[in-house]
C-alpha cells in the first residue's frame, strides 16, 4: 500500500509541475467570466446558461486531464526508461498500475474542486443560492466517471504502442458512450437484425458513463439525484474500473519491457 | 573606440530593432487593410459574399440556440434527436402560449403527448438511468425562472438576425413575465432593424404599445403598417401566413371598438370573416355591429 | 559460500522485428553464480547478452527457459528485489522530481521508515556529491550527475546485491575512478556486487571473478588470477584471443 502510495504521489507532481492543468482552469475561468460580463437585457440574475457553460467546460477539461496524464503514464515510463529503476525495486506490476491509476485519479479529483469552487463562486455570487450538496453529488459522479475513464485509458495504454493514438481512441470512445450510450438500444430497436443484436450486445455491455453527467439537474436545479441511486451508481462505476484495471495487469504483466 | 561599441551595442540590440521593424511592419499593414473590410462588406451585400462564407453554419447555430431556449423552458427535459427521429418534432409555438390563457385543450394536449417521448423504460439501465437527468415534463414554474432562456435567445439572435422567431418570444417573455418592457422595445427594434419588412415582429411592438404602454395610437400605427407589410409580403410571395394577418385584424378590431371608432371595427371584422376559423361566430358580432350602427346614438 | 545469484540454463530468445524472420538467440544456455561478498565482473563485447541477462534477473524480460534465482528466490518474484540495488545501463529517471524527491520516493517503495530515510538520503547525496543540487530537477543535471543519481538511487535501501550494468560507460577518468572506489567500498562492507563492463582494466584491478560472454554463451569463468596464471596473459588478451578476435596483418 505504501508503494502504491508513494506511486501515486509521483503523478500527482508530475501533474502539478506540468502546465496544461493551469491552462485548462484558466481557460474556463476566462471563458465564463467572459460570458458573465456579458449584458444581457439588464438582468443580473441570469445564472442558468453560465452554469451550463461552466459545466461543460468543467466536463471537457475533466475529460481532457483525465485522458491526457491517464494516456501517458505507462508508455512515458517505458519511453524514458523509468520503469526499469522502478521495477528493479520490490514493486509488482499490479502496484504500479493501481498506483498509477490513484495518482491520476486523485490528481484529477483535486483539479475537479478547484474547477467547482470556482462554479459555486460564480453561481452563488448571482443567484445568492448555494446548492452545496446538489455540486458535491455533481463531483462525486463526475470524479466516478473519471475513474472509469481513467481505467479505460490505463488498458489501452497497454495496448496500444504510441500515447497519441491511444488518447484519440480513448477520447472518441468515451465521447460516444457519454454521447450515444443512452440512446443505442433505442437505435437498435429501429435496425434490422445482425445490427440489432450487435448494438443491444454494446448496449449491455458498455459502461453507461452518461449516468454520471447530472449537469442537466444541476443547471435547472432539479434537486438531487437520491443518495441510494448515488450509492448503486457509484458502484456500478467501480466494478467497471476493476475490471479495466485487471484487464490492464493482465496486459501489462507478461509483457517484456526492453523495446 | 566609441564607434566600435556603438556598433557592438547595434550587433546586440538588432534582434530586438528587427522584433520593432516586423511589428511596425505588421501595423501598418493593418491600418492599409483597414479601409478594405467596408470594400468587402459592401461587396458582400451585392454577392452575400458572407452569407455564402458562414450563413449555413451561423443559421445552424442559431437554430440550436433557439432550441436551447425551448429547453431551458422545459428545465431541460427535452427529446434528443434520436428520440425526435422517433416521433414528430417539437414546435415551439407554445413557448408564448400563456399558462392561464384560455388555452387550447386540445393543443395542449397535443403538446402533452409530443413531450412524452420517453415512453415506458426499455430495460433496466433505461430505467435507472432516468435519475440522473430531468425525466419528467415541465414548464418553468417560478415567474423569475424565465429570464434563464433569454442568454439563448441573445445568441440565437446574435447568429442569425433574420430569424423572427427569436424577437418576439423574447419580447413576450421580457414584458409579460418580466416587466421589461424597455429591454423587450429595444429588442424588438434591433429586430425590426434587420427585418424591416416583418409583419410579426410589428405586431409584437404593438402588442407592447397597446398592452403595456396604453398607447393605442402608436398601436395602431404599428399594426396598420404591419398589416400593410404583410399585404405586401402576401402579393409577392405564394404562401403568406394567415395566422399573422388573423392576428393583427383582430387586435386591429379589438382597438378600434375600444376606441369606440365602430366602422373601423365593423371594417376588420368583415376582413375577418373572410379567413376566420369560426367564421359564425364572428358574423354575430358582425350583426350586432351593424345594429349599433343602426341605431342612433341618443344623448 | 552460498550462491546469492543464481542463474540456470538460462535461454532468451527474441522475436526479430520482421515476419517470419526468426528468432535471435540472445542468451544461450548460460549458467552462472555469484557467491556472497564477490564483486563479480560480467563481460563480453557489445550484443554478447549482458544486458538481457540483467534484464532477466530483474524480471524486466522472461526467461525462454531456464530459470535465474537471487537470494534463493525465483526472480518473477516482486521480493526478490527487496535486497538488490540496480544501476541502469544509461540513466532514466523521473526529470521533474529533484534528486532529493526522488530518492525518497525509491525509499518509500522500500518501506523505509521516514526518519531513517533522510539520514540515509543525505549520506548518499553526500557520497555522489550531489548535495548542493539536491533541489534541483533532474531535467538540469549533466550525464555524469545523472549517472550518480543513479548509483545514489541503487544504493538507497543498503542492498546487499548490486547489479550495475556498464556503470562506467560515459563517464570521464574521474568519474570512473568515483565508481571504482565505491566499488572497492563496498566490497569492504562485505556486499555483492555483479556489474558487466567492457572496460578490462579496471575489471582487473576491482573484480574477484569474472565471467566472459560472446553471442550469448559464456566462454571463460573463474577468478582473476587464477585466468591470468592458466593463460600467462593479461585480461585484454584473454578477451580478445576467446572472441576470436585476430589484429589486421601489418604491411
Ligand atoms: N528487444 C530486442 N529485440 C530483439 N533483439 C534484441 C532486443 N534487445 C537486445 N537484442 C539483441 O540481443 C543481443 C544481446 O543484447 P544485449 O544484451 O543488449 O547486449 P550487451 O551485452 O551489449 O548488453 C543483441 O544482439 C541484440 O541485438
Ligand atoms: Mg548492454
Amino acid at each position: 500500500m505504501n508503494t502504491i502510495l508513494a506511486l501515486s504521489q509521483v503523478v500527482i507532481k508530475e501533474l502539478y509541475r506540468r502546465k496544461d492543468f493551469y491552462v485548462l482552469f484558466v481557460l474556463t475561468a476566462i471563458i465564463t467570466l467572459l460570458m458573465a460580463s456579458a449584458n444581457l437585457f439588464h438582468d443580473d440574475k441570469i445564472v442558468r446558461y453560465l452554469k451550463e457553460i461552466c459545466l461543460l467546460l468543467i466536463w471537457l477539461s475533466g475529460l481532457v486531464i483525465a485522458i491526457g496524464t491517464a494516456a501517458r503514464q505507462i508508455p512515458a515510463e517505458r519511453e524514458n526508461r523509468t520503469i526499469f529503476p522502478l521495477l528493479a525495486k520490490p514493486v509488482s506490476r499490479a502496484q504500479v498500475v493501481v498506483g498509477k491509476f490513484l495518482g491520476c485519479w486523485f490528481a484529477c479529483g483535486v483539479a475537479l474542486v478547484m474547477f467547482y469552487l470556482f462554479l459555486g463562486l460564480i453561481s452563488g455570487s448571482r443567484e445568492h443560492e448555494w446548492p452545496v450538496l446538489s455540486y458535491l453529488q455533481a463531483l462525486w459522479l463526475q470524479w466516478v466517471f473519471i475513474a472509469v475513464v481513467i481505467a479505460l485509458v490505463l488498458l489501452g495504454s497497454v495496448i496500444f504502442a504510441a500515447p497519441s493514438s491511444n488518447g484519440t481512441i480513448s477520447f472518441v470512445v468515451v465521447l460516444g458512450i457519454w454521447g450515444l450510450g443512452r440512446y443505442l438500444h433505442q437505435v437498435a430497436l429501429q435496425q434490422a437484425e445482425p445490427i440489432r443484436t450487435l448494438l443491444s450486445v454494446i448496449y449491455f455491455l458498455i459502461p453507461h458513463l452518461e449516468w454520471y453527467d447530472v449537469r442537466d439537474l444541476v443547471v435547472h436545479s432539479k434537486g438531487l439525484v437520491p443518495w441510494g441511486y448515488c450509492a448503486l451508481a457509484s458502484l456500478y462505476g467501480a466494478a467497471y474500473t476493476a475490471f479495466f484495471l485487471v484487464a490492464t495487469w493482465l496486459c501489462f504483466r507478461r509483457k517484456a519491457l526492453n523495446k | 573606440m566609441f564607434p566600435a561599441q556603438g556598433a557592438e551595442q547595434v550587433k546586440k540590440c538588432s534582434p530586438y530593432l528587427g522584433l520593432v521593424f516586423l511589428v511596425t511592419v505588421c501595423f501598418t499593414l493593418a491600418t492599409c487593410l483597414q479601409c478594405r473590410p467596408g470594400q468587402w462588406t459592401a461587396r458582400a451585400q451585392s454577392d452575400n459574399f458572407l452569407n455564402v462564407l458562414l450563413g449555413d453554419g451561423r443559421r445552424m447555430f442559431a437554430n440550436h440556440f433557439f432550441v436551447k431556449a425551448d429547453i431551458y423552458f422545459h428545465s431541460g427535459y427535452y427529446p434528443s434527436i434520436f428520440e425526435q427521429a422517433a416521433r414528430q418534432s417539437i414546435d415551439t409555438k407554445h413557448m408564448t402560449e400563456e399558462p392561464h390563457d384560455e388555452k387550447d385543450e386540445k393543443e395542449e394536449h397535443e403538446h402533452e403527448q409530443t413531450m412524452n417521448f420517453l415512453g415506458a423504460p426499455k430495460d433496466w439501465i433505461d430505467r435507472f438511468g432516468r435519475h440522473f437527468y430531468p425525466s419528467s415534463h415541465s414548464h418553468l414554474e417560478k415567474p423569475g425562472d424565465a429570464r434563464e432562456i433569454l442568454p439563448w435567445l441573445r445568441l440565437s439572435a446574435d447568429m442569425d438576425p433574420e430569424r423572427i422567431e427569436t424577437y418576439t418570444v423574447a419580447a413576450f417573455w421580457l414584458r409579460k413575465r418580466l416587466g421589461k418592457v424597455d429591454e423587450a422595445e429595444q429588442f424588438l427594434r434591433e429586430g425590426l432593424r434587420a427585418n424591416p419588412t416583418s409583419s410579426e415582429i410589428l405586431f409584437e411592438l404593438g402588442q407592447l404599445y397597446f398592452e403595456n404602454r396604453h398607447d393605442p395610437v402608436r398601436a395602431r400605427n404599428l399594426w396598420e403598417l404591419g398589416l400593410r407589410r404583410w399585404q405586401a409580403q402576401a402579393e409577392t410571395s405564394q404562401k403568406p401566413d394567415d395566422g399573422m394577418y388573423l392576428k393583427l385584424i383582430i387586435n386591429l378590431a379589438h382597438l378600434e371598438e375600444e376606441q369606440g371608432d365602430l366602422r373601423k371595427t365593423l371594417y376588420y371584422r368583415e376582413l375577418e370573416v373572410k379567413v376566420s376559423p369560426q367564421p359564425i361566430a364572428v358574423q354575430k358580432e358582425i350583426d350586432e355591429l351593424k345594429q349599433k350602427l343602426a341605431t342612433p346614438i341618443v344623448h | 559460500m552460498s550462491a546469492i545469484l543464481d542463474i540456470k540454463d538460462l535461454c532468451v530468445e527474441y522475436r526479430s522485428g520482421g515476419l517470419g524472420q526468426g528468432t535471435k538467440l540472445a542468451v544461450n544456455k548460460l549458467n552462472l553464480s555469484v557467491h556472497t561478498g564477490e564483486v563479480f565482473g560480467f563481460l563480453g563485447p557489445n550484443g554478447a547478452g549482458k544486458t538481457t541477462t540483467m534484464n532477466v534477473l530483474l524480471g524486466f524480460v522472461n526467461a525462454t527457459s531456464g530459470s535465474a534465482s537471487l537470494f534463493g528466490v525465483d526472480v518473477r518474484e516482486p521480493i526478490a528485489r527487496q535486497r538488490i540495488g540496480y544501476l541502469p545501463e544509461l540513466t532514466y529517471y523521473y526529470k521533474f522530481l529533484t534528486a532529493e524527491e526522488l530518492l525518497r520516493f525509491y525509499a518509500k517503495v522500500f518501506g523505509i521508515p521516514r526518519l531513517e530515510a533522510s539520514k540515509r538520503i543525505d549520506q548518499l547525496l553526500k557520497l555522489v556529491e550531489l548535495e548542493s543540487v539536491r533541489k534541483r530537477p533532474i531535467k538540469s543535471y549533466s550525464k555524469g550527475m545523472q549517472q550518480r543519481v543513479g548509483l545514489a538511487q541503487a544504493l538507497i535501501n543498503n542492498p546487499d546485491l548490486l547489479i550495475l550494468d556498464e556503470p562506467t560507460s560515459g563517464l570521464d577518468p574521474i568519474g570512473r575512478m568515483k565508481v571504482r572506489e565505491i566499488i572497492q567500498r563496498l566490497k569492504n562492507e562485505g556486499k555483492t556486487v555483479f556489474f558487466s563492463s567492457h572496460e578490462l582494466g579496471e575489471v582487473e584491478t576491482v573484480c574477484d571473478r569474472v565471467a566472459i560472454l560472446h553471442q550469448g554463451q559464456l566462454k571463460v569463468e573463474g577468478r582473476v588470477n587464477e585466468l591470468m596464471q592458466q593463460y600467462q596473459s593479461n585480461l585484454e588478451q584473454i578477451f580478445l584471443k576467446i572472441i576470436g578476435y585476430q589484429p589486421a596483418p601489418q604491411p
